[in-house]
């Protein structure tokens, strides 16, 4: 059975998306065979991470929830050069075209179609993870998103106005019957003692931190560039996101 | 060259030596007390405060160079010029006592001039030195500050006296010390951030914003969905 993992963030900007793609890197690089699904169809964007240029992506999510495509059709292989794994990334992306965003944004879809969808790319590609890249905020497609993970990942930064919506985001969760609630907390200053603010985060939020992730200029830079965790595989952030990568696991 | 005064005490027991040297010191403008035996000069030493001995070597029961050698040999004391006085002919005790730490010696009987000369000369040393010993003590501080600094407990008005020096010593404090309230002021907001973390989740509000969720149409189907949909995926 494959583990279904959503990655949200009440708001946009906690570095959402370089997460997913570092930690899918990590988990193919262990020999895991992921799937990420870009399901930010109002914003998507994960698919630079990854190298992709949209206008090379001839079919997307969007295809698949108009019955213009089989969901395979939009799974493109993104697995990076790496040394001795059997691993591999496969990403389906959101369109990128407004038009597209227009639609789903008018008409919606229906929420069965996308979990079949899911479903069949389990399957069909043999995924060990599937890792769904949320839009911030609540809608109803991160409500569905959420609703079938088997984790959930709600990232936040040491940011007043992200305390109160995570813990939001923390208690929809928990009324959706999600079994796994996982915190990771972005953009720590490099002063801070992340210790103490770690506990401070797991009691007021009374959910395990997997991660506190530092603010680091060098990382903004580097980061945007492609997968950080590949190019820098000895880098301290490296190890913090596969301390991710390892609690997606047990 | 402005001469420098000091506290002197003189130590003889003969009165008109005693009386002879107040005279003239205080002439040149130093506070004189006086003992007339090393005893007494001994109780006077730990009760005051003196910046020079004029120490006569040959006195009944306690004589100059037991006085001289109890000075030595008090940590607190050691560094407190004494000039002996002696007889020309007492030159070998002049250079025992020299020899003992002593900083020099007056000839009896006294020349005014000569008594000026090795005075000034004698506190002008000791005021070298007090800088030095304040200067090496500073740094000291400054440097124990660091630790502190590193340790979490500085405390910035503990630099005060070092930052008021006027010189590079002084600007070092000053630097450190204004780096140290920038760091400590960065700290505590920081500290406060990581405290707001608690008291800014309004429960009251998160509340009624997840009850806004919760009972929408869509949640309510969802969540009763919620275990087809598993299935789907799952089975």
């Amino acid at each position: 059975m494959a583990r279904i993992v959503s990655v949200h963030s009440f708001r946009g900007g906690t570095g959402k998306s370089n997460t997913v793609a570092n930690v899918a890197a990590l988990l193919a690089a262990g020999g895991r065979r992921v799937g990420v699904v870009d399901t930010d169809i109002q914003s998507p964007g994960i698919h630079v991470l990854f190298g992709q240029h949209s206008a090379e992506l001839p079919k997307t999510l969007n295809d698949y929830l108009w019955g213009r495509a089989k969901i395979a059709e939009a799974a493109y292989d993104v697995t990076p050069p790496m040394e001795a794994s059997a691993g591999r990334i496969f990403l389906i992306p959101s369109s990128a075209h407004t038009t597209e965003i227009a639609r789903v944004l008018r008409e919606g879809y229906d929420s069965g179609d996308l979990v079949r969808g899911l479903r069949e790319l389990i399957d069909q590609l043999a995924l060990d993870v599937l890792i769904i890249d949320t839009h911030p905020g609540i809608n109803e497609e991160t409500l569905l998103s959420i609703a079938i993970s088997h984790t959930l990942i709600v990232m936040m930064r040491p940011d007043s106005q992200d305390y109160e919506g995570t813990g939001i985001a923390i208690e929809v969760a928990r009324q959706l019957g999600v079994p796994n609630l996982l915190l990771v907390v972005n953009k720590v200053p490099a002063v801070l003692d992340r210790a103490a603010m770690q506990a401070q985060v797991e009691q007021t939020y009374n959910c395990p931190v997997a991660a506190m992730l530092p603010h680091s200029d060098e990382l903004m830079v580097l980061g945007s560039e492609g997968l950080f965790v590949l190019r820098f595989p000895a880098h301290p952030m490296t190890a913090l996101y596969q301390q991710i990568a390892d609690r997606l696991l047990v | 060259m402005m001469e420098i005064k000091g506290r002197i005490l003189v130590v003889d027991d003969y009165v008109l030596n005693r009386m002879q040297l107040k005279r003239a010191l205080e002439t040149q403008g130093h506070t004189v007390a006086l003992a007339e035996d090393g005893r007494q000069a001994l109780e006077m030493l730990n009760a005051g405060d003196y910046d020079l001995v004029l120490l006569d070597i040959l006195m009944p029961e306690i004589d100059g160079f037991e006085v001289l050698t109890r000075l030595k040999n008090d940590p607190a004391r050691r560094d407190l010029p004494v000039i002996v006085i002696s007889a020309l002919d007492e030159m070998e005790n002049v250079v025992r006592c020299i020899g003992m730490g002593a900083e020099d010696f007056l000839p009896k009987p006294f020349d005014p001039l000569l008594l000026r000369a090795r005075i000034g000369a004698c506190l002008e040393k000791k005021r070298l030195r007090d800088q030095e010993v304040e200067y090496l003590q500073q740094v000291a501080r400054v440097t124990a500050a660091a630790a502190a600094m590193e340790a979490g407990d500085f405390t910035p008005d503990s630099l005060d006296d070092v930052a008021a020096r006027p010189d590079e010593l002084g600007q070092l404090g000053r630097v450190f010390q204004r780096m140290a309230q920038e760091v400590v002021a960065r700290e505590q907001a920081l500290k406060q951030q990581v405290h707001d973390l608690r008291i800014q989740v309004d429960e009251a509000r998160k509340a009624s914003q997840v009850a806004e969720i919760t009972e929408s149409d869509y949640f309510q189907q969802l969540q009763s969905r919620v275990g087809d949909l598993r299935k789907i995926l799952d089975t």
